[in-house]
């Protein structure tokens, strides 16, 4: 551990110790939790861009496996683009929680009297910069490369990033509950994947009618509802699973 | 007064003789109306004028959509007390419904499938009420899955309460579906409140058997939920008790069918 | 005979509301014997590991 995680592990900590807990020490304690898995992550940058290297092999899979035509594919192109990003960002879920599970960073995080809630979402907000966010921005590759036409591209970096962000939060949901479970991957799909559909629906929705060229306003609207939603209670859930999971 | 009977119900014991005397209370009213409502509903009820016989299977039907909705609820509820109030039995209470509500989930989906291919055209479509109700068999499944894949029974208790709670935001979402959305699924007609469309020879049978599966419901989660409370008490001094009277009909009860005593 | 015979045919839909009954059913019975096998299960558990303490120590 270098000398600056360690420093941002005991501001966590020390952020609480003696003085009443205000919405700033929170803050600073997320803040620190977020920039902290964001340089751990980039220390192993081989696994930053795997979710990344999946979503592209993935995406490639479907013209060899359906047919090589534009015009087939640009009809398949929003279905296929979420479920590879889902799947995708299924990928670096496992390792959401896993490492700080093992070393007993999350023990002192739930220890450290900041709220639990706000270290989590800033540990999600983390995955999200590092999945979601990539995956938005590389989503319209794939598209042209599936045969979409090119003023869809806003349209589809829209939804995905609205969409992804759900996802995480959802996703962060499913790997804190199987934290304490052996290769949990089946089963924190399992999980995930039936409370992601609706955004599955709503998002290959919006990204279907930016690739027709139609006003995709409204499925966007219900995906950032979803997201909302899920900023609001999918910490809170993360972090009672959390806990039961420590115990 | 009240509260020390709440006080019991939380007590293993208390809770495996209770449901164990309960049992038949159920368990016979269930059969009564589940027979009652089979005979309205097969032969009393005229044929619709739509949708002829075929509309007969909204006996079975709706009966086992209603105890998806049902047992799913009572299943986090009770996860939920448990959770909150660090109750064992109500722990075990959620942990017996998941099976129940798993398979009458998937019933009412096949069912509601094999309705829907003579009037709708189709054996399924994504609409909003059929995929909600997928994935609430999904969810059965997981919170079964999760608790299994868990050694250690009061984190399984405590995860699985917590995975519960989550999903139930998927029970209004399936019951209010078809208001919400233009959607395949007819509009409710029973559960509207004011007046049901349905005329009282349709209605009645399946009221009848509205009621009559949710008594076998409780009835199953009494026998389930002895098993559990008992599977639980690893050696505790009650269980030598609870066990000495030899195995008799009257201690694991359940209602005969069609005439085979158990 | 015709009478019964027509009630079978179900106006048509007898391949579409036999078997649904007919699933309930199962799915009725099935629970029905999954919960008395757990039971019956349990106290089969229990009274092994009762059996193996010869002293009755309580837990």
């Amino acid at each position: 551990m270098s000398d600056s995680i360690a420093q941002a592990a005991t501001a966590v900590n020390g952020s609480f110790s003696d003085r009443a807990r205000t919405p700033r020490s929170g803050l600073t304690a997320a803040t620190l939790a977020l920039t902290r898995d964001l340089r751990l992550a980039f220390r192993k940058r081989g696994q930053l861009i795997q979710p990344l290297v999946f979503f592209a092999i993935v995406t490639t899979l479907f013209p060899l496996a359906i047919s090589p035509e534009l015009s087939r594919l640009r009809d398949v192109a929003p279905g296929v683009l979420w479920v590879a990003a889902l799947l995708s960002s299924q990928l670096a879920l496992e390792f959401l929680f896993r490492d700080d599970a093992q070393d007993g960073t999350l023990e002192q995080y739930a220890l450290s009297g900041q709220s639990l809630s706000g270290l989590l979402f800033a540990k999600t907000s983390a995955h999200w910069l590092l999945t979601g966010l990539p995956l938005a921005l590389m989503a319209p590759l794939a598209g042209l490369s599936l045969g979409v036409p090119v003023g869809a591209v806003p349209g589809i970096v829209a939804s995905v990033a609205v969409g992804s962000v759900a996802l995480s939060l959802i996703g962060s949901m499913g790997a804190a509950l199987t934290l304490g479970v052996k290769r949990s991957g089946a089963l924190l799909s399992l999980l995930t994947l039936p409370l992601a559909m609706p955004v599955l629906i709503f998002g290959a929705r919006a990204t279907e009618l930016a690739i027709k060229g139609e006003s995709y306003g409204a499925p966007l609207e219900l995906l950032g509802a979803v997201a909302v939603l899920g900023i609001t209670l999918a910490p809170l859930a993360t972090a009672a699973a959390v806990r039961v999971n420590l115990e | 007064m009240a509260w020390t009977w709440f006080h019991r119900l939380g007590s293993p014991p208390y809770i495996y003789s209770l449901a164990g005397r309960l049992t038949p209370w159920f368990a016979w009213p269930a059969a009564l109306l589940m027979v009652g409502g089979l005979y309205g509903g097969l032969i009393l009820a005229p044929p619709d004028y739509q949708q002829g016989d075929g509309f007969r299977i909204i006996y079975v039907h709706a009966p086992t959509a209603w105890m998806s909705l049902m047992v799913y609820t009572t299943m986090a509820v009770s996860a939920a007390i448990g959770l909150i109030w660090r109750i064992k039995v109500s722990h075990a209470v959620a942990a017996s419904c998941a099976p129940i509500g798993a398979s009458f989930t998937l019933c009412a989906l096949v069912t509601g499938s094999l309705w829907g291919a003579p009037m709708w055209g189709t054996y399924w479509e994504w609409d909003p009420r059929l995929t909600s109700e997928l994935i609430l068999l999904f969810l059965y499944l997981g919170y079964m899955g999760l608790r299994s894949a868990m050694e250690d029974v009061q984190r399984a208790d405590r995860a699985s309460a917590v995975l519960a709670i989550v999903g139930v935001v998927n029970v209004p979402i399936i019951h209010f579906s078809v208001t919400w959305w233009n959607s395949l699924h007819q509009a409710p007609s029973v559960m509207k409140f004011d007046r049901p469309n349905l005329p009282a020879s349709m209605l009645m049978p399946l009221l009848m058997m509205l009621l009559g599966f949710t008594l076998f419901f409780v009835a199953i989660l009494l026998v389930r939920l002895r098993g559990e409370v008992l599977s639980r008490e690893r050696t505790a001094s009650w269980i030598r008790e609870a066990l000495s009277p030899p195995m008799s009909d009257r201690s694991v009860s359940g209602k005969p069918i069609s005439g085979v005593r158990p | 005979m015709s009478g019964l015979a027509e009630f079978f045919d179900m106006g048509g839909y007898a391949g579409y509301v036999w078997p649904s009954y007919i699933l309930t059913f199962i799915v009725v019975v099935l629970n029905i014997v999954w919960a008395r096998r757990l039971l019956a299960k349990s106290r089969e558990d229990a009274r092994r590991r009762l059996a193996m303490r010869p002293g009755g120590e309580e837990t």
